[in-house]
């Protein structure tokens, strides 16, 4: 019996794959996702959020935003209607995302990039690189782009895309691809109802052979980052309040008691202290952090503030957490208060600048709504395809609630998730769909070439990405 | 990066030429043992001895999977340009591909490797494999004057139909799609125009050439596209030579009902937005039912058990009025004492004379015994108490003749003893005394068409065939005469001949005159027992059928009943899907082959799902 290895090519026709180098590029609120199609796992992640020096210098990657150092203001360029607002950085931040982990700065050729350099390399490689970059402008050279588009993208931001991929980076072909479709894909579905829970949007996408309905698409902002900031709340109304220093600001810590001030040593930046944008962007870290270890969703039957749920979330067993600066505390019912929200509006812990979530806003609420603008004979078909993606839906016993909720609107049909177990593919559903859709041989007519570009316009996006 | 400088240098290795000769000194010399474990660090090996190891020891040759062969230097890949024929603006990709291996050998110097990669450059792959992705829809066509002739509307302007038509072909018949994606609105400059013509606002509203664009249903596109779909065909294809796929399109298309299809989609909808009680009770009356079902299914079979272990007879109405008269302990006294008796007189028959067969000895012996008048009676005179019996002692039931029809109840005046076989009766009616006949009967009957062997022979059928067998004995009979008359008349008209050529003119008519009497009479005959025989074939089964028919209906409509419960929840959506489907695929083959449109580009969502599945 001849096993085939991983040197032996798979049968010909055995799957529609047929890679062409393509790049696939899934810009999200909190992380650029880029890598090469037909890889599983996308090679580079560099958050969204960069740093803005007063000199106008811009700064990129994780190392870069989260060294503390003055005067870098930290920014996303994402708009607040999930649509991307500050174009040129976004362009130079993709491009970042994708020459630091991709193509290298001079793309292309794997015979000259330096990486199969043997024996005779030398120093000279940098300089090299540097010419290079002089010599060859363009980017994406070599390389046809998918990048992926949340489902309410306006008709000029598409046009955007590709007037950046094609005039910026010189890429030989484009495709555009809403994320929930991709998601849908990377699940294997054509069709299905894509919850996406991600950092600043949650989205609902009807799905049917590979296309978004779009009077169905529904999104809001309960997702991550509201989810962060009911926790900050959280802590500010707790009493003692709950201080939240990020790591930066500890020198050293020593051990305390549970819900004891924390005993430790702060660093102090005298003479050139980082900005305030730059806290809160390493307090959310913090947040985060929370989130993933502590937040658990009520995971019904029933909401968390109906009847005795409370009170039976009383006799669970508590969740420690530990802050950088060694206050801890066990966590009890009030870490069901903190994702609440996002299925109960009137469970959202509110402030003056925190005003209660609209009821339509909520993921039940969402989904109702994308069901209704479907036509009736594909709703229960898309209702037992149900998709759910983004990072925020790793929330503990986040699935358990969306399935008793979904059962709870809709009794007489089939229902059913669809929720990839791994956390890659969770967060990366829609760069993993985009990458099986690009290293498709089907997908070759499907492109957008550079001379259909500069023939019809930046309007052909309209035409061929439907 | 650090370059391999800098890794000689961190590992204190001498700069430069001296590292390739330490790769040859490494070079390892066979090893001086003839027995060398693998697998197995040295040291360990060196305790085993002279002996064999105690334990099996996994050899890394046996491993399963597969060894890579090694057959000659590492093949070569290229990323070989290529050009997809469906792409109309000639876009060049790159893919990696297997260097071809026809290529000259290749000297590993640089001069060889340009020249190589030229070479390459300037060859261009025509990758066909995934053209056949490529797929357009099939769409009716019309010309402008076909469209002022016959495909005009009041509801929709003709730039609206285009732009339906554009819509469908886009997404291939994806009406839910269509539907989401569909967003008419008149063109500017004709938006003009309209404006100008508000003045003559009463013109009817196909004469423009545009209409105010409205909110149109699923229903609404679906119906106008068949509508036009449905004209076209047969403007191409009169009726009459639509072949039967074309004409059930044909049919499916022109039977399309917005209003019912409205109707259905609303239900489902309904039957969707159920809420979690109206729910809760149907499953509840759904476990119920089944409960009720169930339990019925139980009686029925527990007392499908009793009955046979009662063994009870056939039921037969005489018999039951017997059995009635039973129930008293006086009664039961009465049936012992005519048992014994019974026994007495059987003992002394069976001495001589043949006997009565069992089978019928208790029949009429339950009949007669309950009478205490009879008790007396010797088994001599029993016959003749049977007659009179039922009259005098039993109330015997009295069914109207409907029903004893429909019960096949037979009343007789004389039972003769033993039993016989319904189908025995037939086949010995088919039996004449001469072999000829019996074979000349054979034949008449299968012209007629009666079946070899009569699958239910009742006593009514019997009846039937006892009739059709006696006539067509008759018909056999008078052919059998008329054979006798024409020979003699063939006789007869062979002397005249003789005679006239003789000189005689004498002519008898007599001859003449019989030949059509005796051909007529057979005829009629012959024609008449034809009816008989239809007659007798379909009377009763059309009875027993109408008997059936009846209980089935009760049965069939319990049983829908129950499915429809059943089903309800899944079916309406299930067949709605089916329909609308069906009509997009019957719309899609009006121009034949459009089945390939299912696997259309937008397929890949399947393709994919497999890819990860090997993943
Ligand atoms: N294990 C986890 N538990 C809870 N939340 C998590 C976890 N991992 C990531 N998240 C949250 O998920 C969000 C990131 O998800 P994702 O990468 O899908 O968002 P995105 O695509 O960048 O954003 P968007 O879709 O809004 O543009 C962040 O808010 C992060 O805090
Ligand atoms: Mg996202």
């Amino acid at each position: 019996m001849n096993i085939p290895n991983s040197s032996t090519a798979p049968a010909a026709g055995e799957y529609a794959g047929d890679e062409v180098s393509a790049i696939v590029l899934d810009p999200g609120y909190s992380t650029v996702r880029a890598g090469f199609a037909g890889e599983d796992v996308p090679k580079s992640v560099c958050p969204s959020f960069y740093g803005l020096t007063d000199e106008g210098k811009y700064l990129f990657g994780e190392n870069a935003i989260h060294a503390p150092v003055g005067n870098v203001n930290i920014k996303n360029y994402w708009g607040s209607d999930g649509i991307v607002e500050d174009w040129d950085t976004a362009t130079k931040l993709w491009e970042y995302a994708i020459t630091s982990r991709l193509t290298g700065a001079r793309p292309g050729d794997p015979a000259k990039n330096g990486l199969n350099d043997g024996a005779d390399a030398n120093g000279d490689a940098m300089d090299m690189d540097i010419d290079a970059i002089e010599n060859n402008e363009k980017p994406l050279e070599d390389s046809p782009l998918l990048v992926t588009e949340p489902g309410w993208n306006s008709a000029k931001a598409r046009e955007k895309y590709i007037e950046i991929a094609m005039e910026d980076w010189g890429t030989p072909a484009f495709f555009l691809q809403k994320t929930g479709v991709l998601a849908a894909f990377a699940s294997g579905k054509a069709s299905g109802i894509i919850i996406d829970v991600g950092a600043s949007h949650t989205s609902v996408t009807p799905v049917l052979d590979g296309m978004v309905l779009r009077k169905g698409v529904q999104k809001s902002p309960l997702a991550g980052n509201f989810v962060s900031s009911q926790i900050r709340q959280t802590f500010k109304q707790a009493t003692p309040e709950i201080p939240l220093t990020p790591h930066y600001l500890v020198q050293s810590k020593t051990q305390v008691d549970a819900g004891a001030p924390a005993q430790a040593t702060y660093k102090s930046f005298s003479s050139n202290p980082p900005t305030d944008s730059f806290r809160l962007n390493e307090e959310d870290r913090i947040l985060t952090e929370f989130k993933e270890s502590v937040v658990e969703v009520w995971p019904g039957p029933g909401r968390f503030t109906n009847g005795t749920n409370e009170e039976l979330a009383k006799n669970m067993p508590g969740r420690p957490f530990e802050m950088p600066d060694g206050w801890n505390q066990v966590f009890g019912p009030e870490r069901f208060r903190a994702a609440e929200g996002l299925f109960d509006a009137s469970a959202a812990l509110t402030s003056e600048t925190n005003p209660r979530p609209k009821d339509e806003q909520t993921i039940p609420r969402l989904v109702q709504a994308a069901v209704q603008q479907v036509d009736a004979d594909q709703r229960p078909m898309l209702l037992s395809n149900i998709v759910v993606t983004g990072g925020s839906t790793l929330l503990y016993k986040f699935n358990e609630r969306l399935n008793y909720e979904i059962n709870n609107i809709y009794p007489s049909t089939r229902n059913k998730l669809i929720a990839p177990g791994s956390v890659v593919e969770r967060k990366y559903a829609a760069w993993i769909g985009g990458s099986i859709l690009a290293s498709l041989g089907s997908f070759h007519q499907l492109w957008i070439s550079k001379k259909e570009y500069e023939e019809h316009g930046a309007g052909i996006v309209e035409k061929r990405c439907r | 990066m650090a370059s391999g400088r800098d890794v000689r240098d961190m590992l204190g290795l001498p700069a430069g030429a001296d590292v390739p000769k330490a790769a040859v000194q490494k070079r390892p010399k066979p090893a001086g043992g003839s027995r060398k474990i693998q697998g197995v660090a040295r040291e360990v090996a060196a305790l085993y001895g002279e002996r064999p190891p105690p334990v099996a020891v996994y050899e890394e040759k046996k491993a399963y999977r597969a060894k890579r062969q090694s057959t000659g230097p590492a093949k070569k890949w290229v990323q070989q340009p290529f050009t997809n024929p469906a792409r109309p603006d000639g876009l060049i990709l790159k893919h990696w591909r297997r260097k071809p291996t026809a290529a000259p050998a290749v000297q590993e110097s640089e001069d060889a490797a340009m020249q190589d990669s030229e070479n390459l450059d300037a060859y261009l792959e025509s990758c066909t494999d995934y053209v056949k992705y490529d797929i357009k829809v099939d769409m009716p066509t019309f010309t402008d004057e076909e469209y002022d002739a016959q495909l005009r509307s009041d509801d929709w302007s003709r730039e609206e139909t285009d732009y339906l038509f554009e819509v469908v072909q886009d997404y291939s018949y994806r009406w839910a799609v269509i539907w989401d994606r569909y967003e008419f609105e008149p063109s500017k400059n004709r938006q003009i125009t309209q404006d100008n013509a508000n003045a003559d606002q009463e013109q009817a509203l196909s004469t423009l050439p545009f209409a105010p664009s409205k909110k149109r249903s699923v229903e609404d596109l679906k119906a106008r596209f068949y509508e036009i779909s449905a004209k076209l065909m047969k403007l191409r294809i009169p009726e009459v030579q639509m072949d039967a796929d074309q004409y059930s399109t044909y049919e499916m298309l022109t039977k399309f009902d917005p209003v019912m299809e409205r109707n259905r989609k609303m239900l489902a909808t309904a039957l969707i937005n159920r809420n979690m009680d109206e729910v809760k009770e149907e499953e509840f009356l759904l476990t119920e039912l089944q409960r009720i079902n169930m339990a019925a299914n139980r009686l029925d079979a527990e007392r499908e058990e009793l009955r046979s272990r009662l063994d009870a007879p056939p039921p037969n109405q005489q018999v039951s009025a017997g059995l009635q008269a039973f129930t008293s302990s006086q009664a039961l006294q009465a049936l012992f004492q005519q048992l014994f008796q019974q026994d007495r007189s059987k003992k002394r028959a069976s001495g001589g004379g043949t006997g009565p067969g069992r089978l019928s000895l208790s029949a009429n012996d339950m009949v007669h015994t309950p009478g205490s008048a009879q008790q007396q009676l010797s088994a001599a005179n029993r016959r003749q108490s049977m007659a009179q019996q039922p009259t005098a002692q039993t109330p015997v039931k009295h069914l109207s003749p409907h029903q004893e029809y429909r019960f096949n109840v037979s009343t007789h005046d004389r039972l003769t003893s033993g039993v016989t076989f319904g189908s025995d009766k037939l086949l010995k009616m088919r039996q004449a005394k001469s072999n000829v006949q019996t074979q000349k009967i054979g034949t008449m009957l299968a012209s007629l068409g009666v079946a070899e062997v009569i699958s239910i022979p009742t006593s009514k059928v019997g009846d039937v065939f006892e009739n059709l067998i006696t006539k067509v004995s008759k018909l056999l009979d008078v052919r059998k005469v008329r054979e006798k008359e024409e020979g003699e008349c063939r006789v007869l008209l062979a002397m005249k001949e003789r005679r006239e050529n003789g000189g005689s003119a004498s002519v008898e008519p007599r001859p003449k005159q019989e030949i059509p009497d005796s051909q007529g009479t057979p005829d009629v005959d012959a024609d008449g027992e034809n009816d008989d025989e239809e007659d007798a074939e379909g009377d009763p089964e059309n009875d027993e059928d109408e008997d059936d028919a009846e209980g089935e209906e009760n049965e069939d409509r319990g049983g829908f009943n129950g499915e429809e419960d059943a089903d309800e929840d899944l079916d309406v959506d299930a067949e709605g899907e089916d329909e609308s489907s069906k009509q997009q695929s019957r719309a899609t083959s009006i121009g034949g082959a459009g089945h390939k449109r299912s696997a259309s580009v937008f397929s890949q969502g399947s393709q994919q799902s497999s890819k990860r599945l090997r993943k």
